[in-house]
């Protein structure tokens, strides 16, 4: 059997039932060239210690189970690989900005049951249309205004990079607000005026301050920042009065 | 033991389970829905289907069409009459997802474009670039908030489901965070979890793809339809298994060997030429294309690479804009995964286990034989993908059967008393106490070394193509080690709150009672069909003996039982199946 | 549904733990001395509306070493701040797509900084040569 190369992998422990702090432990895991860090915390629950608790599913970035901050940066683990951190150590936390259930794992309620509700994250129709009409028609143009906001996962890793979020839980947070301007930008859509009050508060456009961080880290090039801001420009114009001037039919 | 009240539970929240609650929720407001699911619903495995789904909208198009080909590549073992009612509702339901807001790909002109896919005679595959299981699940779970009757209970764990007097009563499920268990008091269950991938070890599925419902359903005495046909995708990453979907080849990608032959012309799929050409060469169906790889290999003329034998899928020739604004996904994917930019170098690609055809016994209408039970999407066994399923039936086949069964079961509900509290209670104390000392033994194997030993006894003796020997070998090793688990697994982990460990095995639990039946089903198959074909003395197709579903039924302690049901025949009476052949190149938009 | 002790970790020192949020702040920090020279500005403003006496005092105190000192750093605040300004612009633009492709932010960024130099370089014209 040859020799495998070897990697120590950290990764901060937390059991709800034993702890009263998180603390770290340190891991020798094996590895090749392609070996990703979700496959690393694989191998330490499958042959070292079962009770590693961390979320995953797809390993092919498109599920957002497994964000996690890898020597401090939010990143999916599934396409973050061993290769880049050798010699050094990787370690391994739960997003920042969340509160953590066990281990790797945070609890994800606020967002889930709280922002992504709160944006009416569903297609308001601005006509009704019966399915015997058929699917709508879309321009490419049309298309391109909201494509790249639809493209999100859901995976948290821009929560974890906003520190407005992390300052100020009620801030509505960069995922939601791309979504929100998804729909909003949806031709099909008729939704800016429904989705106002939540844009134009301190919850929604204005809470940010436009760190950036969110962009850089989305692995899907969703861009919240972009989606966030360009709305800053509409939310003004709203509050005076202008926007449904440039925004016939309550649409983006 | 908390205890909530519902009319129906739907298990699992991917695209066949969010479409199951919405219609029950639109067939009737008042109904009180609980929607559990493993996973928070995005992660669903919904989400990585790539490519597309059926829904004939074409003017050179017909549902016959549309009809023939899911019946050829089926190899005529589907039943036509339910097949009938599915390609008369495809094109609906795609134009539901448009209306709620998924983002179809379009033509210049703005109206929805179609794509071809393999063993499709014309196009009529809508996709959302490359992500269209992505797209469609995401509209789904976002739409679904719109509906007040629908509570989710995300991060549940379903554990079992209640039976008493003979219809279902409800089902135990394990809030993960806490470890709680929890009893949903409900009058129907709809279960969608998905398929079994993850009996094997090279496969394109998720961690969570256990088969977890078949093996409820299972055990609570419901039969297992056609579980030997598993479907291997023939183009994924070596090593991860990662999924490189079949829309390449519906925009014109090609597979050539180590001599950058395209070898396919060598196995009834040809002439090469022109290109590209429905079902012939690249676009014929799966089942046909990964067994010319094990064949290419067996010959010598894969590639060696250090994740395994490959070939490669050229897409160069349809150029970077083409690929960047058609398959940006698989694009991102063969740069992280594979390390190659599929604009300027072929990605290697092998088969792996992608889909299970069969699953939970039901009807045209998601109706179990166990009253109360329905199933939907690819754990069910509806009857429309036969021996072999066309790429972007499945994506389709989850809302157009998740309807069914979300109205179907809403009906139900109203005609049915409620059940007996007491009685389910008792059920569920029994479960949980059974659960929980799965998680206190103090002596034990390691999870993993049975997990592994399960794939290696499938891939070698289930695999693509089949032996006896091979087969029997499987079920003996499989049968030995569904007693080790009995015996107990000792687990590391003791914790109740989110225990993932003691969650795997759980799962463990169902995935080898399903390898089982997969390898028995194989084993008593005495002819080669679709996705089972085998290269002993029975290699062909035996309509006369064989054209007929398989049912496995549980038997404790022991192999399942394998019996037989007829197939329903209407306007497509058994031939030969042909691909390949003459015909008039295609133009792709 | 029962409760898990869930562990909240502290904000404490979230803005130098990441280099990308220590250039944040450094950035924000900008708009003090932003805040400073248009106060600086707006002292002047005063003082021209009372009299020449009065300007001719002021344009001295901003002619001291001190001043000089001050001034040089605001300029590189100032600077940095424009600068920074610049490159997060795009992100408050709408979509701009142009042939059926997306403007590149760097056209934005660019644009503006050259902008902001040659309005830069204009004003110290006019005022050198006055």
């Amino acid at each position: 059997m040859a020799d495998k190369q070897t990697i120590k992998i950290e990764v901060l422990r937390y059991n709800p039932e034993k702890d009263s702090e998180p603390h770290f432990q340190t891991f020798e895991v094996p590895f090749t060239h392609d070996t990703s860090v979700l496959q690393g915390l694989q191998y330490i629950k499958d042959h070292l210690d079962g009770s590693l608790t961390f979320r995953w599913s797809c390993r092919m970035a498109i599920c957002g189970s497994c964000g996690k901050m890898v020597n401090g940066i939010p990143q999916l683990s599934c396409h973050t690989f061993l290769r880049d951190y050798y010699p050094g150590k990787v370690r391994v936390e739960p997003l920042t900005h969340f509160p953590i259930l066990r281990d790797l794992a945070i609890d994800q309620t606020d967002f889930f049951n709280n922002k992504l509700p709160s944006i009416k994250p569903y297609v308001l129709p601005r006509e009704e249309k019966p399915l015997s009409a058929g699917a709508y028609v879309q321009t490419p143009e049309q298309f391109h205004k909201y494509y790249q906001y639809s493209q999100c996962i859901n995976c948290l890793l821009c929560y974890a990079a906003c520190p407005q979020y992390g300052l100020n839980p009620k801030f509505t947070g960069p995922g939601a607000l791309a979504l929100l301007h998804r729909y909003n930008a949806d031709s099909r859509d008729r939704g800016w005026r429904e989705r106002a009050e939540l844009t134009n508060s301190e919850a929604g456009v204005w809470g940010c301050t436009l760190v950036g961080y969110c962009s850089v880290v989305c692995p899907k090039d969703v861009d919240p920042a972009h989606a966030i801001n360009q709305n800053k420009v509409n939310s003004t114009l709203d509050y005076f009065g202008v926007l449904k001037f440039l925004m016939p039919r309550g649409g983006a | 033991m908390q205890s909530v009240q519902a009319d129906i539970v739907v298990v699992g929240g991917g695209g066949a389970g969010l479409r199951a609650a919405i219609a029950a929720a639109e067939s009737d407001p008042r109904l009180r829905i609980a929607l559990l699911s493993k996973v928070v619903p995005m992660r669903s495995h919904t989400v990585a289907a790539e490519g597309g789904s059926a829904g004939v909208i074409r003017t050179d198009d017909s549902l016959d069409s549309h009809f023939d080909d899911t019946v050829g590549g089926g190899d005529w073992l589907c039943d036509q009459d339910v097949v009938e009612y599915f390609v008369a509702h495809c094109t609906e339901e795609m134009t539901q997802l448009d209306h709620w807001g998924c983002p179809w790909s379009r033509k210049d002109d703005g109206h929805v474009n179609v794509r071809f896919f393999g063993g499709m005679k014309v196009q009529r595959t809508w996709f959302a670039a490359d992500k269209s299981g992505f797209h469609m699940l995401h509209t789904l779970f976002q739409i679904s908030h719109k509906y007040a009757s629908i509570k989710r209970y995300d991060e549940f764990f379903c554990a079992d489901v209640i039976v008493e007097d003979g219809r279902v009563q409800g089902v135990v499920a394990i809030e993960i965070a806490t470890g709680e268990f929890f009893l949903f008091e409900c009058k129907a269950v709809i279960i969608c979890t998905g398929g079994a991938g993850r009996v094997y070890g090279q496969n394109t599925n998720a961690g969570i793809v256990t088969g977890d419902g078949m093996g409820i359903a299972f055990r609570h005495g419901v039969p297992l339809r056609d579980m030997e046909f598993m479907q291997w995708h023939p183009t994924a990453l070596p090593g991860t298994g990662i999924l490189i979907t079949e829309g390449c080849r519906g925009e014109g990608a090609i597979l050539t060997n180590k001599d950058g032959y395209r070898y396919l012309q060598d196995y009834g799929l040809g002439p090469p030429d022109p290109w590209p050409r429905p079902k012939a060469m690249e676009l014929g169906p799966r089942d046909r294309l990964s067994q010319a790889f094990w064949h290419e290999e067996q010959k010598g003329r894969t590639v060696a690479t250090p994740q395994g034998q490959v070939v490669w899928l050229d897409l160069r020739h349809l150029g970077a804009a083409k690929i960047h604004e058609r398959l940006p996904l698989i694009t991102e994917v063969a740069k992280t995964f594979a390390g190659v930019d599929p604009v300027t170098v072929p990605i290697p690609v092998r088969p792996a286990v992608h889909y299970t055809m069969g699953g939970i016994s039901c009807n045209g209408q998601a109706e179990t034989p166990l009253k109360g039970l329905y199933a939907a999407g690819e754990c069910s066994s509806v009857g429309i993908h036969g021996a072999n399923r066309l790429g972007s039936n499945s994506l389709a086949e989850i809302v157009v059967f998740g309807k069914v069964a979300g109205e179907r079961a809403a009906q139900y509900v109203k005609a049915v008393p409620a059940g007996r509290s007491e009685a389910a209670r008792k059920q569920a104390d029994a479960v949980q106490a059974r659960l929980l000392d799965l998680l206190g033994r103090e002596k034990g194997e390691r999870l993993a070394s049975i997990r592994d030993e399960m794939h290696e006894a499938m891939e070698t003796g289930v695999g693509i193509f089949r032996k006896a020997d091979g087969m029997q070998e499987a079920c003996a090793r499989l049968a030995s080690l569904r007693e080790r688990y009995q015996r107990g697994l000792k687990l590391d982990d003791r914790n109740r709150a989110f225990n993932t460990e003691w969650l795997t095995a759980i799962e463990l639990g169902f995935t080898l009672e399903i390898a089982e039946v997969i390898a028995q089903s194989a084993l008593h198959r005495k002819e080669s069909r679709g996705a089972h074909t085998r290269l002993d003395e029975f290699k062909e197709r035996d309509d006369a003996n064989y054209l007929k579903h398989t049912l496995a039924h549980r038997v404790a302690d022991g192999p399942p039982r394998i019996e037989y049901a007829p197939v329903t025949i209407t306007k497509s009476p058994p031939r030969t199946r042909v691909y390949g052949g003459e015909g008039k190149e295609v133009v792709l938009i | 549904m029962a409760q898990v002790k869930t562990y909240i970790r502290s904000m404490r020192g979230w803005w130098w733990r990441d280099p990308y949020f220590v250039r944040y702040m450094m950035r924000e920090g900008t708009s003090v001395f932003v805040a400073i020279y248009a106060i600086v500005l707006l002292v002047g403003l005063l003082r021209l509306t009372q009299g020449e006496a009065a300007f001719n005092a002021w344009r001295e105190a901003l002619a001291s070493p001190v001043s000089i000192v001050f001034h040089w750093i605001l300029l590189l605040t100032v600077g940095y701040h424009a600068y920074t300004w610049w490159k997060v612009a795009p992100k408050t633009a709408p979509d701009i797509r142009i042939g059926g492709r997306a403007l590149p932010p760097m056209v934005i960024t660019a644009g503006g900084w050259l902008a902001t130099i040659g309005t830069s370089v204009l004003i110290y014209v006019i005022v050198r040569w006055m």
